[in-house]
C-alpha cells in the first residue's frame, strides 16, 4: 500500500509497482481511490500481488506500506499486518488545519515509534531534500521505490522496478527518475 | 481499423491478444472500441472521469475511422447525443456520474419506449460511501423503474468484456444498456486482454415515425413492446456469461452482485471457505435472470446476499421465495448481516460471512489509531478561488449569506473562507441563493463555476433576472473543468486545448438580460473587492464575472508554471506592530472580525511601497503622545467590536473620556486618508466606540510593591501617572490645592466641550484603584518637597502651568475700565455658571485654545460683542481648527495679524493695537479686556531646603526625555511643568497625559529596575518617531467616501448654555468611517494569512508563521492583504 499526501506522486507508485509485478510474472490489481483528494488531501493506493480479483485491502493486512510522508504512515496504522515493513520519507508535510484552531502537527519521533510499535521493520528515510537538490522535486514517489527496490521485500525480479518506471513515465523525465531512484536505492543499502 | 492498433499511439490501442493493466474506466473505453463504437459523448464526474478523458484523447486518433467524442455542455446533451447517433444507426456510448444521469433523466425514461437502433451504452458511475459526491445512489434501481437493461461488472476485465457485450445486446433488446459501475471498479487498475478493434459502421437514418415519435398513442403502444424485449434482454444475458456459478453447495449460496462479488470471492479465496459453498455472481442485474435463481433457491437451506446499498436483490430473492413458497432462508441487510449504506470493504464482508456461515469471531484487528491532525482536501495554493472568496469574505461581511455550487470552488466551504451556507447540486448556486433572498427580502451571493454555469447555471440566472431577484451572481470563470482532472469548459481557451465557441460569460449575461455585469481578475485584490463592494450596493440582478485560469492546467499545458518564483514571511515583521522595540506589545488576542475588518482595509491599497516599508508605524500612532493605536481601535470599531475598541484605549489611558474631546489631534493631521476623503474622524470614532463600549475593563491589580510615591497635581498628568503607578502595584498619594482632582480639566476646560459628569467618570477609574487622594493642599505652603521625599520613596510633580505669562503694556496694570482678567481665573470662575455679561464688550488678546475657550465661555455670559486679538496669521493660530471654527460660527470675531499696544483708560475704554504689518493703528472699545498669552509654571512652591531643580528661562523643569526625571533622583515631573526635549513646553493635554505615564515609568525604573519597568512599558516617546509627513501611500482607484462629521448644536442654541456642543456620531455613520481608516500601519495582533486566508503554503512553526516554498505557487496575492507587509517575494 502507498500513502501520501495529494501530489506527491502516490497514484503513480503504485501504479508502478503493480507494472513490475506484472513484469515480474505476478497478476497485480491497483486501486486508486482519487478525486478530492488531489487537493493537497490524504491520498492512499492499494497493490494486490497475486491471483486477487479486487484491490480492496482489509485492516490489519498490508505486508508493504510506501509513505511518503510520516503523519500520513500513521494514519495508515491500523491497516498494516504485524510483519509488515514500513518505508518512510521522514519530511513532514503539514496539513493546512495545523496551527488553525490550535492543532499541532505530532513530532515526528513520536510518529515513527507508533509505527514501530506496530510493524516488524521500520525503515525511516530522510529523502525530500537531496531530491530536491539532485534530482527533481516531484521525484520523491521514484526515490521511494528506489528504496523499495533495494529492500527487495516485494516478489519483483531484478531491475523490474525501474523497467516499470522507464516504461511508464515521461521519456524527459528519465535522467531526474533515474538519479531518485539511485538516491533511494543507496540510502538503503549504502 | 487494423492499421490503427498502435501501442505508440496510445496504450488502449494495443493489438488483439495483448495484455495491459487498464483502469476500469479505461476497459470499458477499449471495449467500446472493440465493438465498434461510432460516437461518445459525455460530462466528466467523479468516478467516471477516465471514459470521457480516454475518448477525448483518442477522438483525434481515430478521426479517419469515423470515430468522434464530444464533451456535451451537460448530461442531458451527452445522452441525448449518444441517442440520437443510435437513432442513425450506429453504436454510441455516453458516460458520466451517478448524478448527471440523474440530469438526464428526462430523455432516459422515454428512450426504452422508442427503442434504440444502434447499440447504445449509458456507463453511469456510482459512488458507495460518497467518497467525492453528495449521495450514494443504488442505480440498479432504474432498470424496472424506466426499464433499462442494468449490468453491473465486478471486475476491471469484466467491465472490458461486457461493454463489448452490451452494444450487441442493446441492438438484440432494442433498450439501452445502463453499464453501472461503482469507484472500486473504475478506478482499479488491473490486466486487460485486448480484443480486435471494430471499425464503425457507417450511419443512416431511417425513419420510423411509429417508434421515433412517441405521442401518446404511439407511447400506448410502446409500452407494450417493452416486456418482450426484457425478454430478449434475459435470453442475451444468460447465454453470454453475466451470471457465473461456482461451487455445488446445498446449504448455503453466496448471491453477490457488482464490486463485493469480486471482494468476496477473493475472501473465500483467502480464508478458504469455499466448501459446501455455491457462489452466484450476478452481473446482469435487470432483468434478473429469475428461472435461474428461481431454481437455486429450490436447492438450498439458506442464501446470503452480498449488495452493496440496498436490498435490490435481497428483495427480489425474498419475493420469489415467497412466491413459490420456498422455506428457503434470505440473509443480508435486512437480517442485519450486512449494513445498509456504504461500500463493504474486506472487514465488512469477512464479519458478515463469519456470522452467516457460523464461523465465530475472527482475530481482532489493530485498534482504532490515536487522532491525527486532519488533511481534508483544500484549494490549492495560488488557487484563483480562494482570493475571490477573500475578497467577497472581506467585502460582503461576517453575515453576507453565500451559496455555492458544484466545482472545485466548493471547497471554500468550510474555515477560513466560510463561503458555502448551502449547496445542492450543478447550477442551484443561483437558484438557492435567489430563493432564499426572494423569501427573507436579503440580498444573497450565489457562486457558480465556468462550467458548471454552461451546465445548468444559466437557466437559474435567467430566471433570476426575470424574476427581478435581489442576487449577486458571481461567476468564478478558472477557464476549465478542474475538479474532475482539468477537462475542457466552453470557455477553455484554444492554447489550452478548447475549442471555445467565442462568447463571454459577460456577453451570455448580457444576453440574457442583465446590463449590472463586470469581469474582473481575482487575483487583483483590490479590483475584486471594489466590484463586490458595488454589487452588493446595488440592487437587482448583479453579476460579477472572475475570470483567471486554474495555474495547474495552465502549467500543464504551457509546461511553464503560472507564476515566478516564491514568497517567504519576514519573521521581523510578521506579527510585529513595529512598535516592540520600545515594550508595547499588543495582548489584544486574536479575533476573527478584527482581523477581516483589517485585512479589508489594507486590502484596498496598493502593496506598501519601500518607504512604507521603511516606516513601519502609521503615521496616526507615530503622532499620538499616547502612542494610541488608531488602526487597531479603528478595525474594532468597523468590526462591531466597541468593546474591544475601548480595552485597547484603556489599555493607555485611564482619561478616555477627556480624550476624546479635548484631544488637540496630531493624529488626524498625519492622516494619510487626507488625499482622499479626508483624514479619519479618529477622535470621534474614539468617543462613539467609548460611548457605545462604554463598560471599562476590570483592571487586575499586580499586589502592592510596598514603595510610596506622592504626586503634586492631579491634572491630566498627575491623575495619568497616578494609574499608571497604581497599575505597577505602587501606593499613590495624590496632592492638589482644589478639593476634587482633575486640574485643568476641572478648572481650564470650559463644560461645553467636557461636560462635568464625563471629567467625573475619568476621574473615578483612577480613583477606583485605590489612589489616596489629598485635595485642598498646596505644595509650598501645606506640604514642602522635601519633607515629601523624605517620606515617600519618590515624588512625582505635576503642577501644571499656572502662572499667566503677562502682557507687559502701558495701562495694564491701571484700575478701571475696562476690567483686566487672566484667561486662567476667567475660564476657572466661568466653566459652568458665567457672570451675567448682558451687553457688554469683551475682547480675549491671545488666539490660543484658552483665548478661543475664554472667548467662548464670554458668548455664553451673553456678551453684545466678542472679539478675539491675535498677533498670529490666521493660519498659524495656536488653537484647534474646529474650535476656532465653532467660535466664529458664535458670532466671535476673530481678528488675526493684530498686536496690543496699550489699554484705552480714558474716553471708551478699550485697548489700542496695531497690525503686524505695519502702518495701521486703532482702538477697539471694551467693558472686559481677558489676557490670554499663555502660562509659564509657577516657581512659588520652591522652599529652602528643596533639592536644587534645572529648569529653563520660564521655569519649566528639564526632565530626562525617557523616565520624565528632573537633575534630582527621586524627583520626577510631567505635563506643563516640564520642557519637551525639543525645548518645546508639553502644553496638550494629551502631551500632559503622556508625560505622566512616562514619569511612572522613570518612577518605576528608578525604584526597581528597567527589567521590572519593561513588564508594562510607557508610550512610545513620539518625538524619536522619524514621520513627519505622511507615507507616500497610494490608496486604490476605489472612491473613498468623505470624512464623517459629527452632528453640532445650531450656535444660536448652544451659545444659551453650556451643554456640549459637539455631538456623537450615529452607528452606521461611525462604522463606515472606521472602515475608512487604510491600516497603513503593522499590526501585532494579526494572522489574517492562517485564520483569513487559508492558503496551504501557510503553517505555523513553533508559533511563526512560514510558507512552504513546495507548495507556494508565486501567486502572492497574501502579500497584497499583509497588514506588515511581511510577505515578500524569495530572490534568487
Amino acid at each position: 500500500m502507498a500513502v501520501g499526501v495529494g501530489g506527491q506522486g502516490v497514484l503513480t507508485a503504485a501504479r508502478l509497482v503493480g507494472e513490475a509485478a506484472r513484469l515480474s510474472g505476478h497478476d497485480a490489481v491497483v486501486g486508486q481511490l482519487h478525486g478530492m483528494s488531489q487537493r493537497g488531501g490524504s491520498v492512499e493506493a492499494s497493490v494486490l500481488i497475486g491471483p486477487g480479483r479486487s484491490s480492496f485491502i482489509g485492516a490489519g493486512c498490508v505486508d508493504v506500506l510506501l509513505a511518503l510522508e510520516p503523519l500520513e504512515a500513521v494514519r495508515a496504522a491500523p491497516r498494516i499486518d504485524t510483519d509488515c515493513t514500513v518505508v518512510v520519507e521522514c519530511t513532514p508535510v503539514v496539513p493546512s488545519t495545523v496551527g488553525f484552531q490550535g492543532v499541532d502537527y505530532p513530532p515526528v519521533e513520536d510518529l515513527l515509534a507508533r509505527l514501530e510499535s506496530r510493524c516488524r521493520r521500520l525503515v525511516p528515510l530522510e529523502l525530500t531534500a537531496r531530491v530536491r537538490s539532485e534530482a527533481h522535486p516531484r521525484c520523491l514517489n521514484i526515490a521511494l521505490l528506489g528504496a523499495l527496490d533495494a529492500l527487495d521485500v516485494l516478489p519483483l525480479s531484478a531491475g523490474h522496478l525501474w523497467r516499470a518506471i522507464e516504461r511508464g513515465t515521461r521519456p524527459e523525465s528519465h535522467e531526474f527518475n533515474r538519479r531518485a531512484f539511485a538516491l533511494g536505492q543507496e540510502m538503503v543499502s549504502g | 481499423m487494423d492499421g490503427l492498433h498502435s501501442l505508440e499511439l496510445d496504450p488502449l490501442l494495443g493489438r488483439p491478444g495483448h495484455t495491459a493493466a487498464l483502469l476500469g474506466n479505461e476497459a470499458i473505453v477499449r471495449g467500446a472500441l472493440e465493438a465498434g463504437v461510432s460516437f461518445a459523448a459525455g460530462y466528466p464526474g467523479t468516478p467516471s472521469s477516465e471514459v470521457t478523458d480516454s475518448f477525448a484523447r483518442l477522438g483525434p486518433l481515430l478521426a479517419d475511422t469515423g470515430f468522434s467524442f464530444e464533451y456535451s455542455v451537460n448530461e442531458k446533451i451527452a445522452l441525448e447525443m449518444a441517442f440520437a447517433a443510435s437513432l442513425a444507426g450506429v453504436r454510441s456510448i455516453c458516460a458520466m456520474k451517478h448524478l448527471g444521469l440523474m440530469v438526464a433523466g428526462d430523455p432516459l425514461s422515454t428512450i426504452p419506449y422508442m427503442g434504440v437502433v444502434g447499440g447504445m451504452v449509458i456507463v453511469s458511475a456510482g459512488d458507495p460511501s460518497c467518497l467525492t459526491s453528495p449521495n450514494e445512489q443504488d442505480q440498479r434501481h432504474l432498470g424496472p423503474m424506466l426499464h433499462l437493461v442494468v449490468v453491473d461488472p465486478p471486475t476491471v476485465a469484466d467491465a472490458h468484456r461486457m461493454t463489448r457485450q452490451a452494444f450487441e445486446l442493446s441492438e438484440h433488446c432494442r433498450l439501452p444498456v445502463l453499464m453501472r459501475i461503482t469507484t472500486r471498479v473504475a478506478h482499479s487498475r488491473a490486466s486487460v486482454r485486448f480484443g480486435a478493434l471494430t471499425p464503425p459502421r457507417e450511419a443512416l437514418f431511417q425513419r420510423d415515425p411509429s417508434h421515433f415519435v412517441p405521442i401518446p398513442a404511439h407511447a400506448r403502444k410502446l409500452r407494450l413492446e417493452i416486456p418482450g424485449r426484457l425478454e430478449r434482454a434475459i435470453e442475451f444475458l444468460d447465454a453470454t456469461g453475466f451470471t457465473e456459478e461456482r461451487g455445488e453447495g446445498t446449504t448455503t449460496a453466496i448471491v453477490a452482485s457488482g464490486a463485493p462479488a469480486a471482494t468476496c470471492a477473493d475472501l473465500l479465496d483467502e480464508h478458504d471457505l469455499w466448501s459446501g459453498l455455491r457462489f452466484v455472481s450476478l452481473a446482469g442485474l435487470h432483468p434478473l435472470p429469475e428461472d435461474r435463481l428461481a431454481a437455486l433457491l429450490g436447492q438450498v437451506d439458506r442464501v446470503l446476499v452480498v449488495e452493496e446499498l440496498s436490498p435490490y436483490v435481497e428483495d427480489f430473492l425474498t419475493g420469489l421465495a415467497g412466491r413459490l413458497q420456498l422455506g428457503v432462508e434470505i440473509l443480508g441487510k435486512r437480517s442485519g448481516h450486512f449494513p445498509v449504506a456504504f461500500e463493504y470493504t474486506p472487514d465488512v464482508l469477512l464479519t458478515g460471512l463469519r456470522e452467516a456461515l457460523d464461523l465465530g469471531p475472527g482475530a481482532s484487528t489493530f485498534g482504532e489509531a490515536a487522532p491525527l491532525p486532519v488533511r481534508p482536501p483544500v484549494l490549492c495554493a495560488g488557487c484563483p478561488h480562494r482570493s475571490a472568496y477573500f475578497a467577497a469574505r472581506t467585502a460582503f461581511g461576517k453575515d453576507q449569506l453565500f451559496f455555492s455550487d458544484i466545482g472545485c470552488y466548493t471547497l471554500g466551504f468550510g474555515p477560513p473562507l466560510e463561503t458555502a451556507d448551502a449547496l445542492v447540486c450543478m447550477g442551484a448556486g443561483f437558484t438557492l441563493a435567489a430563493g432564499v433572498a426572494r423569501v427573507t427580502g436579503e440580498r444573497t451571493v450565489g457562486f457558480c463555476g465556468d462550467s458548471t454555469f454552461f451546465h445548468a447555471g444559466m437557466p437559474p440566472l435567467l430566471n433570476a433576472i426575470k424574476e427581478e431577484a435581489n442576487l449577486v451572481a458571481v461567476i468564478l470563470d478558472n477557464q476549465v473543468t478542474a475538479m474532475t482532472g482539468h477537462q475542457q469548459s466552453p470557455t477553455t481557451p484554444a492554447t489550452a486545448g478548447g475549442r471555445p465557441p467565442g462568447g463571454t460569460h459577460a456577453g451570455v449575461v448580457r444576453a440574457l438580460g442583465c446590463q449590472q455585469v463586470e469581469t474582473v481578475d481575482p487575483l487583483d485584490l483590490e479590483a475584486t473587492i471594489a466590484a463586490f463592494e458595488r454589487s452588493r450596493d446595488a440592487t437587482g440582478v448583479s453579476v460579477v464575472v472572475l475570470e483567471r485560469g486554474c495555474p495547474l492546467h495552465v502549467e500543464a499545458v504551457t509546461g511553464q508554471p503560472a507564476h515566478e518564483g516564491t514568497f517567504q514571511v519576514d519573521p521581523s515583521r510578521c506579527g510585529s506592530c513595529g512598535r516592540s522595540g520600545c515594550g508595547v506589545a499588543c495582548d489584544q488576542g486574536l479575533s476573527i472580525p478584527f482581523e477581516r475588518s483589517m485585512a479589508g482595509s489594507r486590502a484596498s491599497r496598493e502593496p506598501p511601497s519601500a518607504e512604507h516599508v521603511s516606516q513601519p508605524v502609521a503615521p496616526c500612532s507615530v503622532s499620538c503622545p499616547l502612542g494610541l493605536c488608531v488602526q487597531g481601535y479603528a478595525a474594532h470599531i468597523a468590526a462591531g467590536q466597541d468593546d474591544a475598541a475601548v480595552e485597547l484605549i484603556e489599555s493607555r489611558t485611564p482619561l478616555v473620556e477627556s480624550v476624546c474631546r479635548v484631544c488637540h489631534r496630531p493624529c488626524e493631521d498625519a492622516c494619510v486618508g487626507a488625499s482622499a476623503g479626508g483624514p479619519v474622524a479618529i477622535n470621534d470614532l474614539k468617543r462613539f466606540a467609548i460611548h457605545q463600549g462604554g463598560k471599562s475593563r476590570a483592571l487586575e491589580l499586580p499586589p502592592d510593591n510596598g514603595l510610596q510615591v506622592a504626586i503634586v497635581g492631579a491634572g491630566p498628568a498627575g491623575l495619568s501617572a497616578a494609574w499608571d503607578l497604581r497599575m505597577r502595584g505602587y501606593s499613590v498619594e495624590l496632592f492638589d490645592a482644589a478639593e476634587r482632582p482633575g486640574g485643568l480639566l476641572r478648572h481650564g476646560v470650559p463644560r461645553y466641550r467636557l461636560p462635568l459628569e464625563a471629567l467625573e467618570r475619568d476621574v473615578e477609574r483612577v480613583m477606583a484603584l485605590g489612589v489616596d487622594y489629598v485635595g485642598g493642599v498646596r505644595l509650598g505652603t501645606d506640604i514642602w518637597l522635601r519633607e515629601l521625599l523624605d517620606s515617600h520613596h519618590a515624588v512625582v510633580l505635576a503642577l501644571g502651568a499656572t502662572d499667566p505669562s503677562g502682557l507687559d503694556v502701558p495701562g495694564v496694570n491701571e484700575e478701571g475700565p475696562p476690567r483686566v482678567v487672566q484667561a486662567v481665573d476667567w475660564l476657572k470662575a466661568h466653566r459652568d455658571a458665567p457672570t451675567d455679561l448682558a451687553g457688554q464688550i469683551v475682547v480675549v488678546v491671545g488666539g490660543g485654545n484658552a483665548g478661543i475657550d475664554a472667548a467662548r465661555t464670554a458668548r455664553r455670559g451673553g456678551a453684545a460683542q466678542v472679539t478675539v486679538i491675535e498677533r498670529l496669521p490666521r493660519e498659524r493660530l495656536h488653537a484647534s481648527e474646529s474650535e476656532v471654527q465653532a467660535a466664529q460660527e458664535e458670532g466671535i470675531a476673530l481678528l488675526c495679524d493684530w498686536e496690543t499696544l496699550s489699554l484705552v483708560r480714558s474716553g471708551v475704554p478699550g485697548l489700542r493695537c496695531a497690525s503686524t504689518s505695519g502702518g495701521q493703528e486703532r482702538e477697539l472699545p471694551a467693558d472686559v479686556v481677558i489676557m490670554a498669552t499663555g502660562q509659564t509654571p509657577s516657581d512659588t512652591w520652591l522652599r529652602p531646603g528643596d533639592p536644587v531643580l534645572e529648569h529653563g528661562p520660564t521655569g519649566a523643569l528639564h526632565v530626562d526625555p525617557e523616565t520624565c526625571q528632573t537633575s534630582h533622583p527621586g524627583v520626577f515631573a510631567a505635563g506643563d511643568l516640564t520642557v519637551q526635549p525639543n525645548g518645546r513646553l508639553t502644553q496638550t493635554v494629551t502631551g500632559a497625559m503622556a508625560g505622566g505615564l512616562r514619569a511612572a515609568w522613570g518612577v518605576d525604573v528608578h525604584l526597581r529596575s528597567e527589567l521590572e519597568a519593561s513588564e508594562r512599558p510607557p508610550p512610545p516617546r513620539s518625538w524619536d518617531w522619524p514621520v513627519s509627513a505622511p507615507p507616500p501611500l497610494s490608496v486604490s482607484e476605489a472612491p473613498f467616501d468623505a470624512r464623517a462629521v459629527p452632528p453640532e448644536r445650531p450656535a444660536e442654541e448652544r451659545v444659551e448654555d453650556f451643554g456640549e456642543v459637539v455631538g456623537l456620531l450615529d452607528e452606521e455613520t461611525a462604522r463606515a468611517e472606521a472602515a475608512r481608516c487604510l491600516a497603513c500601519g503593522q499590526c501585532g495582533n494579526c494572522r489574517i494569512c492562517i485564520d483569513l486566508f487559508g492558503c496551504p503554503a501557510f503553517y505555523v512553526d513553533g508559533g511563526s508563521v512560514r510558507i512552504d516554498p513546495r507548495q507556494c505557487s508565486g501567486c502572492g496575492v497574501c502579500a497584497r492583504y499583509c497588514p506588515n507587509g511581511a510577505i515578500q517575494p524569495v530572490k534568487e
